[in-house]
């Protein structure tokens, strides 16, 4: 069997594995509530968001929804792949693993592209959902290129989630570390992250709080790019007009590779050196 | 004598161990491993890899199943059905070997079958499942969850996963643990069907008793190092622990020194309240008629098994108190001992 064939079929028994987990039966209707349902509630004509905004475009709508990506997808995210390697680990099945013959960063790749399709398949579906339903509500489909681009920034943020439970997981010698390392960075980006923000904006000088400040503002964008979420509207934002926080579509697009290429090389570098 | 198939040439390795100190938070230094190991194995021999706890036995099994890479030295391997080994990598060594880990704990939702048929396809041969459940005994249980499964089903079970793609190297670390005793003849079976088949097979574990009846040779190992390898009477021979009867009988010790006159004949003494042990070197053919004329009463008289434990002292000359646990009066009394401080 040649070595792509036994990394496909990898990939597919990890996605298989957490797709019709229990697991997911949970974190299903979580995900409907969060995408669907927002799109449901921002395309509502009469719907006015802070500071007197009306979505006006399905892009917009659908810029709005992706904060039911930030809160649920990713969450659910760290929550399917937080033991995708410790639980072997502790079992002692990552021994019998690690003995057959194929090339660790295959096994590495086909964990990664597993557990990301496990989510990302889903998330995918009901996005595409979400488009529909904004459509039924609203009159108004995005452009080819503008679904295109929440689409793959969609993908890019879930792997991202997927990569760093995943590094956990090849370090943590019992589930406890794994899952508290996952829903710790998520924590960070989702919640945390605005107090960064503000601390570095103190400590710059910037003032805090003056939303319409261009400095407060630029620097709000550049901070965005050390955090996923940030970076993930940011890829978002390149579709949206009206919207200038300093950061160019080609620099926000270069920071999501480095996103991906970097926490990718760290867990397939950790892989190579796994020990049961 | 059947050719070599694998060849350990001086290899080492040695775990590498955290060692944290303010200056270095992700300080490591080198701890435990194998230290230079020479081992041969031969095509359809069953060589039982035996050792006290931390002697290396793990270590040495997750190497030759191509999980740890060697620091040092050489693993060579018998490609041809010739007499010449070369070198091996990881990946070539991983696809002729088959690896059964110690206890390994399945669990999870899944079901047998596609447990199983997980690792199959890591090893391209997912299409032989079925055959391979047959062989360890679990065609009707493949349909159960792996959370159903008792001890002895997992063992079962990673058996499965070893055999896997008929591989010409099987390593079993404590491949008896949990298994019943029927399981454990059955077991014994297939593994001698394999050999024949030529398979050479490495078992790894704690007792030299069960398992001397299915080994052709044995290896020593001790803190990483390899004591001795050969067969099992070489070995006994070796450190004279052949020929040794173990008698017992009721009463009071008897007086045998009008009976054995070489008083080195007896190795081993004993008396309870329930009456008398001895051991002895058989080297009087006479010895039962001496003691039966001398009206001693004798409830056994058997050949005594060599055990690990007596392997080990003869090979370092160490006591019984030195390679085992360690009671130190601080850890039995952590309080203050009466009649000294009080």
């Amino acid at each position: 069997m040649s070595s792509y064939k036994k990394v496909r079929s990898v990939t597919i028994a990890h996605l298989s594995n957490r797709l019709f987990s229990a697991r997911m039966a949970i974190m299903l209707p979580i995900l409907i509530l969060f995408i669907p349902g927002m799109a449901w509630g921002f395309s509502d004509p009469k719907v006015m968001l802070p500071g007197g905004i009306t979505p006006s475009s399905a892009t917009e709508v659908m810029f709005y929804t992706s904060l039911g990506i930030v809160f649920g997808a990713t969450m659910c995210a760290v929550l399917l792949s937080f033991d995708g390697v410790s639980k072997d680990r502790a079992s002692g099945v990552l021994e019998i693993k690690l003995s057959q013959p194929m090339q660790r960063s295959h096994q590495s790749l086909s964990l990664v592209v597993g557990h990301w399709l496990a989510i990302l398949i889903p998330t995918w579906i009901l996005w595409a959902i979400s488009y529909v339903i904004v459509n039924y509500r609203m009159g108004d489909w995005p452009s080819i290129i503008d679904a295109l681009t929440s689409f793959i920034s969609v993908a890019l943020i879930l792997l991202w989630y997927v990569l760093f439970s995943l590094i956990a997981s090849s370090h943590a010698r019992e589930q406890g570390t794994s899952i508290a390392f996952g829903v710790g960075v998520w924590f960070l980006f989702t919640f945390l992250w605005a107090l960064v923000t503000t601390m570095v904006a103190f400590a710059s000088g910037v003032s805090i709080g003056e939303e319409n400040d261009p400095k407060w503002i630029d620097l709000e964008g550049v901070l965005d790019l050390f955090s996923p979420n940030g970076v993930f509207h940011h890829l978002l934002e390149t579709r949206l007009t009206g919207v200038e926080r300093g950061v160019s579509p080609l620099i926000s697009w270069f920071v999501a590779l480095i996103w991906s290429l970097v926490p990718w090389y760290w867990f397939n570098s950790r892989m190579k050196i796994i020990q049961p | 004598m059947s050719d070599v198939v694998l060849e350990l040439e001086d290899a080492a390795f040695r775990h590498s161990i955290s060692s944290r100190s303010l200056s270095k938070p992700f300080g490591k230094t080198q701890g435990s491993g194998i230290f230079s190991l020479n081992l041969k194995l031969r095509r359809g021999q069953i060589l039982g890899l035996v050792g006290p706890n931390g002697a290396g036995k793990t270590t040495l099994m997750r190497i030759l199943a191509g999980i740890y890479p060697i620091q040092k030295g050489k693993i060579k391997y018998n490609k041809s059905k010739s007499n010449n080994l070369s070198s091996i990598s990881e990946m070539e060594l991983r696809s002729v070997v088959g690896h059964m880990p110690e206890q390994v704990r399945w669990q999870g939702k899944t079901t047998v079958k596609r447990a199983l048929e997980d690792i199959a396809e890591m090893r391209g041969v997912a299409f032989r499942v079925d055959g391979i459940l047959t062989m360890v005994g679990l065609s009707e249980m493949k349909d159960s969850e792996l959370d159903q499964l008792s001890q002895g089903m997992r063992q079962r079970l990673t058996l499965a996963t070893a055999l896997l793609g008929s591989p010409k190297i099987l390593l079993l670390d404590e491949p008896f643990n949990g298994l019943d005793p029927v399981a454990i003849r059955a077991f014994e079976k297939l593994l001698n069907e394999l050999a024949m088949k030529g398979v050479s097979i490495i078992i790894s574990s704690h007792r030299v008793a069960g398992m001397v009846h299915i080994v052709d040779r044995l290896a020593l190992l001790h803190k990483g190092q390899l004591l001795i390898e050969g067969t099992l009477k070489d070995i006994e021979s070796e450190f004279e622990l052949d020929n040794r009867i173990e008698i017992q009988g009721p009463g009071k010790m008897p007086n045998f020194e009008k009976i054995i006159t070489d008083s080195n004949s007896i190795l081993q003494s004993q008396h309870t309240e329930l009456g008398w042990t001895v051991v002895v070197r058989d080297k009087d053919d006479n010895l039962l008629n001496k003691l039966v004329s001398s009206n001693i009463k004798i409830n056994t008289w058997k050949s005594k098994d060599t055990d690990i434990v007596e392997m080990i002292c003869s090979a370092t000359g160490l006591e019984l108190e030195e390679i085992g646990f360690n009671v130190v009066s601080s850890t039995m009394m952590p309080y203050k001992t009466r009649g000294e401080e009080e």
